[in-house]
C-alpha cells in the first residue's frame, strides 16, 4: 500500500491530480457542463498518457465537477450539475439572506467528508469483492450483466416511462451485438464498413449521448435563461459552521455511498435522498426550502458520497454504478485494464494509486472551496453560445482520437442526432449507455453459459452463488417498482377525483 | 409533428426491428445457432413485445396532442447540425487546428454572440491549448494538413 502511496505523491501525481479537480470545480460550475461529459471527453485524450497519471487526472474532474455544481447553485441559483439542484433549494435563499459564505463552507465541508467517506468505502470493499468475482464463471457473469440491466428500472421517473426505459436498455444491448459474433466469428449487421468489425464503440456513443445533446439543447434555446447575480454584489457574512451540522454531513455520505453502489442510481438521486432525509430527521424542518444549511450538508455529502460508492461494482464486476462511472470504465478498459479481480492484483499499481488520488482530488477542493469559491461562480457567467462550439469542437476532437477515425465522429453525431429524438419521446439515454456497455458482458456470459450447459437454461440457476446472484436481482427490482407503481397510482388517483 | 405520432412511428420502427433481428439470426452458422442467435433472438423477443405494448399504450391511452418541441429556434439548432457535420467531413483533409479555427467564430457567430475580440481570443485559445497540452505534452496524433 506504501509504494502505490508514494506513487500519487510524486510531483507529476500531484500536479496531474490538481489540474484535473480544478478543471473539475470548474466543469462542474457550468451550467449545462456534466461530470459524465467531461469524464468522456476526456478519455480518449489520456490514451496517449501515462495510465495511472491518465486516471488520476479523470478521477480528479470526477471528484472536483461533483462539488463544483454548488458554487453556481449557491451564488446563481443556477446548478452547475443535475446533482445540484438540491444544493440550490437552500443555498441560493442563504445567500440572498447574506449568508453565502457559511452556505459555501458547508457545502465544500460536506462534499469533501462524503467524497472522502466513499473513497474510504472504496478502498476497503473493492478489493474484498473484487476477490468474490474469481469465483464468477459464464453463468454468474451473465447473471452480473442482469444485475446491472436491473438498474434500468430505477431509471424510470415521470419523464422516461418504465416501458421505454426498458426498451432503451434493450436498444443499447441490441446496438453492441454489432460487429463480429464471438461465437463464431462471423460478421453480424456491419453493413460493409470496415469500421464496425471490433463493434460500435461506446465511447462516441457516451460522448454523443450526453455531450453533444447538451450542445444541440443549448444552441436551440430561444430565450436566455437570466441568472439572478445580485448574491455576487451583496456583502457576505462568513459564519462558522453550524453546530449539529455532522449529523446532516454523516446522514447524506452514508446514503450517498450506498445508493452509488446500486446500478443505475447516479448522483442527482443521491443527493435529493439525502436532502429528503436530513428533511425528515430535522427538528427544524419549517425551515427547509428557506435557506438551512442542514439540506446542503446532506445534499452534497450525499452527491459527493456517491463518487465512491459508484466506482464499487465499477472496478469489482465490470457494473458501472452511473453514467460518469461508465466513462470511467471506458477509461480502464482503453488502457487495457478490464475491471474484475485483475485490476487489485495485475493492475494494482495503477487501479490502488488512482483510488487514493482520490483522497487528494477531495483535500484539493476542500482548500479550492474555501477559498476561491465565490470567483469560480463567474464561471457559470459564459455565454452559451462560446461554450457550444468550443465543447462541440473537443466532442469531434475526442471522438476522433480513439481510433484515429472519422467514423467514429460521425458515429457521435449520429448518436446524438437519435439519441435528441429518443430524449424528447421520453426514452432514457442512460438506460440505453448501460445497454451498450452490458450487452457484450450479459452476451459473451450467456453464450459460454449455454456451452457449458450443453444448451441447458438451467446453468444460471444452478450454483450457490447464482442462486445468491438471482435473490439480488429480485432484491434490486422490487422496491423501485413498488415506487414506480405507487407513484404512477397516485398520479392516476387525482385525475379521478378530477372527474368526480 | 404531433409528439404522440412520433412516437409511434419509432416503436413500430423498433418492433419491425425487432423482427428482422429475429428473423436474422436464421443465418447465424454452426454453434452460434446455440448460443449468440438464442440471445439475440431473446432481445428481439423482449424489444418488440414491449415496442408492442407500448404502442398500444400509446394508441389507447395517449390523449397528448401536443406538438413535439425539438428546440426553440430551428436555424441555429440546424446550423449547428450542419457546421458539426461539415467539421467532421473536413476535419481529416484540411486538419485540425483550420476547421476548428473556422468552426468555433462560425458557429459563435451563428449563436448570436457578436463580441468579435472574446470570439477570436476564445478561439486561439483552444487552438493554444490543444496544440500544446493534446500535441506537444500528451503526443495525441492530430490529423493535419493534407490537401
Amino acid at each position: 500500500m506504501l509504494e502505490h502511496a508514494m506513487v500519487v505523491l510524486q510531483p507529476y501525481s500531484l500536479l496531474t491530480i490538481l489540474i484535473g479537480t480544478i478543471a473539475g470545480v470548474a466543469i462542474g460550475g457550468m451550467p449545462g457542463l456534466t461530470a459524465t461529459m467531461a469524464v468522456g471527453l476526456l478519455v480518449p485524450f489520456t490514451y496517449t498518457m501515462d495510465p495511472a497519471l491518465g486516471l488520476m487526472l479523470l478521477g480528479g474532474i470526477y471528484c472536483g465537477a461533483m462539488y463544483g455544481g454548488s458554487i453556481p447553485a449557491i451564488l446563481l441559483n443556477t446548478p452547475g450539475t443535475p446533482a445540484a439542484v438540491a444544493t440550490a433549494i437552500e443555498g441560493f435563499p442563504m445567500s440572498q439572506k447574506g449568508k453565502a459564505g457559511l452556505a459555501l463552507k458547508v457545502s465544500v465541508v460536506a462534499s469533501f467528508v462524503g467524497g472522502f467517506f466513499s473513497v474510504i468505502i472504496l478502498l476497503l470493499f473493492a478489493p474484498l469483492l473484487a476477490r468474490q468475482a474469481l469465483n464468477f464463471g459464464p453463468p454468474e457473469t451473465f447473471l452480473l450483466a442482469l444485475m446491472g440491466l436491473a438498474g434500468i428500472i430505477s431509471i424510470a421517473d415521470e419523464n422516461s416511462s418504465l416501458i421505454k426505459a426498458l426498451i432503451a436498455g434493450l436498444l443499447g444491448m441490441v446496438i453492441a451485438i454489432v460487429g463480429t459474433d464471438d461465437m463464431s466469428g462471423s460478421l453480424r449487421y456491419t453493413m460493409g464498413y470496415i469500421e464496425l468489425i471490433d463493434g460500435i464503440d461506446f465511447m462516441p456513443a457516451l460522448i454523443g449521448l450526453f455531450s453533444m445533446i447538451q450542445m444541440l439543447e443549448l444552441a436551440g434555446m430561444r430565450k436566455k435563461h437570466e441568472i439572478d447575480v445580485s448574491a455576487l454584489h451583496k456583502k457576505q457574512r462568513n459564519d462558522p459552521l453550524p453546530k449539529g451540522i455532522f449529523k446532516y454531513i454523516a446522514v447524506g455520505a452514508g446514503t450517498g455511498t450506498v445508493i452509488g453502489v446500486l446500478p443505475g442510481e447516479g448522483a442527482t438521486i443521491a443527493a435529493f435522498i439525502s436532502y429528503n432525509v436530513s428533511k425528515r430527521i430535522s427538528k427544524v424542518k419549517e425551515l427547509f426550502g428557506k435557506g438551512n444549511p442542514e439540506g446542503i450538508a446532506a445534499a452534497e455529502a450525499g452527491n459527493n458520497g456517491c463518487v465512491g460508492g459508484s466506482l464499487v461494482p465499477t472496478l469489482t464486476l465490470g457494473i458501472p454504478g452511473n453514467s460518469v462511472a461508465a466513462a470511467l470504465m471506458g477509461a480502464f478498459i482503453i488502457h487495457g485494464m478490464i475491471p474484475g479481480p485483475d485490476l487489485f492484483n495485475e493492475y494494482a499499481d495503477r487501479t490502488y494509486p488512482f483510488i487514493m488520488s482520490m483522497f487528494i482530488a477531495n483535500g484539493v477542493f476542500l482548500i479550492v472551496g474555501l477559498t476561491i469559491a465565490p470567483y469560480l461562480a463567474r464561471i457559470a457567467l459564459i455565454p452559451p453560445a462560446i461554450l457550444v462550439p468550443v465543447v462541440s469542437a473537443f466532442a469531434v476532437l475526442g471522438s476522433y482520437a480513439l481510433n484515429n477515425a472519422v467514423f467514429d465522429v460521425f458515429l457521435m453525431i449520429a448518436f446524438a442526432g437519435f439519441g435528441l429524438i429518443l430524449k424528447k419521446l421520453g426514452f432514457s439515454l442512460e438506460a440505453l449507455i448501460l445497454g451498450l456497455i452490458l450487452g457484450p458482458i450479459a452476451e459473451g456470459g450467456f453464450s459460454q453459459g449455454m456451452i457449458i450447459g450443453k444448451g441447458s437454461p438451467w446453468i444460471f440457476f444452478e450454483s450457490n452463488i447464482a442462486k445468491i446472484m438471482w435473490v439480488l436481482i429480485i432484491l434490486l427490482l422490487v422496491p423501485p417498482l413498488y415506487s414506480y407503481w405507487k407513484n404512477t397510482a397516485m398520479v392516476k388517483a387525482p385525475s379521478l377525483d378530477d372527474q368526480d | 409533428m404531433a409528439k404522440r405520432h412520433l412516437d409511434r412511428i419509432v416503436l413500430v420502427g423498433f418492433a419491425v426491428m425487432a423482427v428482422l433481428l429475429f428473423i436474422s439470426t436464421a443465418s447465424y452458422p454452426g454453434i452460434a445457432q446455440k448460443t449468440s442467435a438464442l440471445y439475440v433472438k431473446f432481445l428481439a423477443a423482449s424489444m418488440g413485445i414491449l415496442a408492442v405494448v407500448q404502442l398500444g399504450f400509446s394508441i389507447f391511452r395517449d390523449n397528448d396532442t401536443g406538438k413535439l418541441h425539438f428546440t426553440d429556434h430551428m436555424p441555429r439548432f440546424f446550423g449547428l447540425l450542419i457546421a458539426l457535420i461539415i467539421f467532421g467531413a473536413v476535419f481529416e483533409y484540411v486538419g485540425f487546428f483550420i476547421s476548428a479555427g473556422l468552426f468555433i467564430p462560425v458557429v459563435a457567430v451563428l449563436l448570436g454572440y457578436r463580441n468579435y475580440l472574446v470570439i477570436a481570443l476564445t478561439t486561439v485559445s483552444v487552438l493554444a491549448f490543444v496544440y500544446l497540452v493534446f500535441e506537444k505534452l500528451l503526443a495525441v496524433n492530430l490529423p493535419g494538413f493534407s490537401l
